[in-house]
């Protein structure tokens, strides 16, 4: 698997500066910390989908409304406990993944990220209109159980969440299906000619994205307390997302992290200049500067800098 | 009946026109422009600040509208499409972060609140117990008028024949000497007129907000994908067939139903047929 030892340190040394983060920073930050935490998460599901395989998905919150529906449907609505309704929606929402499997097994590029962007369209129709009394319609449903109180909390859970998401990835990333995964995204004829079965392995690159999009969103269903169709199902989500990916660095577990706490900085360090929508004016002009000039994202500028600064010395 | 035949007609005469410009990018740039519902924003808000604002005669607004979606156009040739040239996945990304940042650039300039857009032709007319508006009835001839006109140019002039050249086989047409790099700017400057044309119109039927460009984007996608790529003839019978669907849905079913059947073929059509009804060459 290719490990060494300054991997652990890194993660160790990464791990304990978010676990001291709640001594030294406030109340306020921590928020902005837990919904960075949660986009890094939704953005680490999409990479495994798209960044890795190079299915571009337009329709992410598909998969994250389906788990977020489906845990708060089964708390509010039938009186579950969220211990059962959270790995219940998971597992709904993997189900889900097989959905979006359905037509990357025949189309590619472009198509496949309309069809996903069809979905999502779908589905921010159908539950507004599909039994209302279940879903709650346009308007959404509130007062759902909360998994926890206070900011700290929160902020533990939530990174807690990101972190085993994030060690899970890399680790399986780092075996020999990740690398046939990324080689998916490169030549998928020529892995197919390679005597591996592409279907089996989108399938599993796709469950596993699923699974960490349903768990992402149930958890921060459960977060919120509350859930609403228009922001869920929300072109403007699909943005967030896939520029955090993006930005940090497609294709790599780090990246979406650094992207997704680059990003919610940088909308929250804009807001007493910019209060409303208009942030994204910024928001988005950055991030596509930095698109334009590294596609491959903030992990690929620091590693260059870092081997420039290397040779230099 | 008779007010389903007039109420589908004008609705796809309107959707004609949106999914046209989106068609030939697509067709002749093989790129998703993904930023295309922003020219109609762009369109519908440049005719509300010229008319309503300032108080230009509508149909220098409309012109002025064209002018600013052609340069529109252009300038994301110059500045997105031409330096990531070859790398579709990048250019669809960078287009959609343009369209959001172009929504919150509006959402800055004329604030978050819809605005209603005076009618271009103010007046109705009941026809059958349906009331057309002349506005409509205005936006669905001159998408006529406007297809019609785009489809000779296609077909009889140097530069017309030299798009479709590019789009049947760029390497071909290279060959026989067009400049591709020209035929693409001249491309993406007429999608961006008509995308800001449609826009004025598109506003006018509906009404305008910083987020009215996802709706026909989604249509011109769903145009797209039912009828396949590179035929003006066929975008406008696809066109009729989702128009007249929505129409239906919403008249005798309910009219929340009527973008689910929209997304429904879309996905159907994708999974069964990925080569759409009017087929296409490659994936």
């Amino acid at each position: 698997m290719g490990l060494r030892w300054y991997h652990f340190a890194l993660w160790i040394a990464f791990i304990g500066v978010m676990f001291a983060l709640p001594e030294y920073v406030s109340k306020g930050t921590l928020r902005t910390l837990i919904f960075a935490n949660f986009l890094a998460v939704f953005a680490i599901s999409w990479d495994v989908l798209s960044g890795r395989t190079g299915y571009i998905s337009f329709g992410h919150p598909f998969l994250i409304g389906i788990g977020a529906y489906t845990s708060a449907i089964l708390t509010k609505r039938f009186d579950f406990p969220l211990e059962a309704s959270i790995p219940i929606a998971v597992l709904v929402t993997m189900v889900g993944g097989l959905v979006v499997l359905l037509p990357a097994l025949r189309i590619r590029g472009s198509y496949f990220a309309l069809v996903t962007l069809a979905y999502m369209e779908l589905m921010y129709q159908l539950v507004q209109v599909i039994r209302p009394d279940l879903t709650g319609g346009t308007r959404g449903m509130s007062g759902l159980p909360t998994l926890t109180r206070g900011a700290e909390n929160g902020f533990y859970m939530s990174t807690c969440l990101m972190l085993a998401v994030a060690l899970s990835t890399w680790l399986l990333m780092r075996t020999r299906l990740g690398t046939a995964l990324s080689a998916i995204g490169m030549n998928e004829d020529a892995v197919s000619g390679s005597g591996l079965s592409v279907t089996r392995l989108k399938m599993v690159a796709f469950l596993f994205s699923a699974m960490l999009a349903g768990l992402g969103g149930a958890m921060y269903v459960h977060y919120l307390g509350s859930i609403a169709p228009r922001a869920l199902f929300d072109i403007n989500f699909v943005f967030t997302i896939i520029v955090a990916a993006l930005i940090g660095g497609a294709g790599t577990t780090i990246g979406p992290i650094i992207g997704a706490f680059f990003l919610t900085f940088l909308l929250e360090y804009l807001r007493p200049w910019l209060p409303g929508a208009e942030r994204y004016l910024i928001y988005g002009g950055v991030a596509l500067v930095l698109y334009m000039i590294q596609p491959k994202g903030i992990f690929e500028l620091v590693r260059q800098s870092l081997s420039k600064l290397r040779r230099a010395t | 009946m008779l007010q389903v035949l007039i109420q589908g007609l004008l609705l796809s005469g309107l959707y004609a026109l949106i999914a046209v410009g989106f068609t030939l990018i697509f067709s002749i740039g093989r790129v998703l422009n993904l930023a295309y519902g922003a020219y109609l924003l762009i369109g519908g808000y440049a005719y509300f600040y010229f008319t309503q604002a300032i108080g230009l005669p509508k149909f220098a607004a409309v012109l002025l509208a064209a002018v600013i979606g052609c340069a529109l156009g252009i300038l994301k040739f110059l500045l997105i499409v031409r330096p990531l040239r070859g790398n579709h996945v990048a250019i669809e990304i960078s287009t959609l972060i343009l369209a959001v940042v172009l929504q919150s650039a509006v959402v800055l300039a004329f604030g978050d609140s819809s605005k209603i857009l005076l009618p271009i032709i103010p007046g109705v007319e009941r026809v059958a117990g349906a009331a057309v508006p002349y506005s409509n009835l205005f936006a669905a001839v001159m998408s006529w008028v406007i297809l019609i006109a785009l489809w000779i140019f296609i077909r009889s002039t140097h530069t017309g024949r030299a798009m479709q050249a590019v789009s049947m086989d760029a390497k071909g047409a290279a060959i026989s000497g067009i400049d591709a790099d020209r035929v693409n700017m001249i491309t993406w400057a007429i999608s961006g007129t008509l995308g800001a044309v449609a826009g004025v119109f598109f506003a006018s039927y509906t009404q305008l907000y910083p987020g009215m460009w996802v709706a026909p984007l989604i249509i011109a996608v769903a145009v797209v994908i039912v009828g396949g790529i590179g035929s003006i003839i066929g975008t406008l019978i696809v066109a009729h067939i989702i128009g007249f669907m929505e129409v239906l849905v919403s008249t005798y079913l309910a009219p929340e139903l009527r973008g689910i059947f929209t997304m429904v073929l879309i996905i159907a059509i994708l999974v069964l047929r990925p080569r759409g009804l009017f087929g296409r060459e490659e994936l």
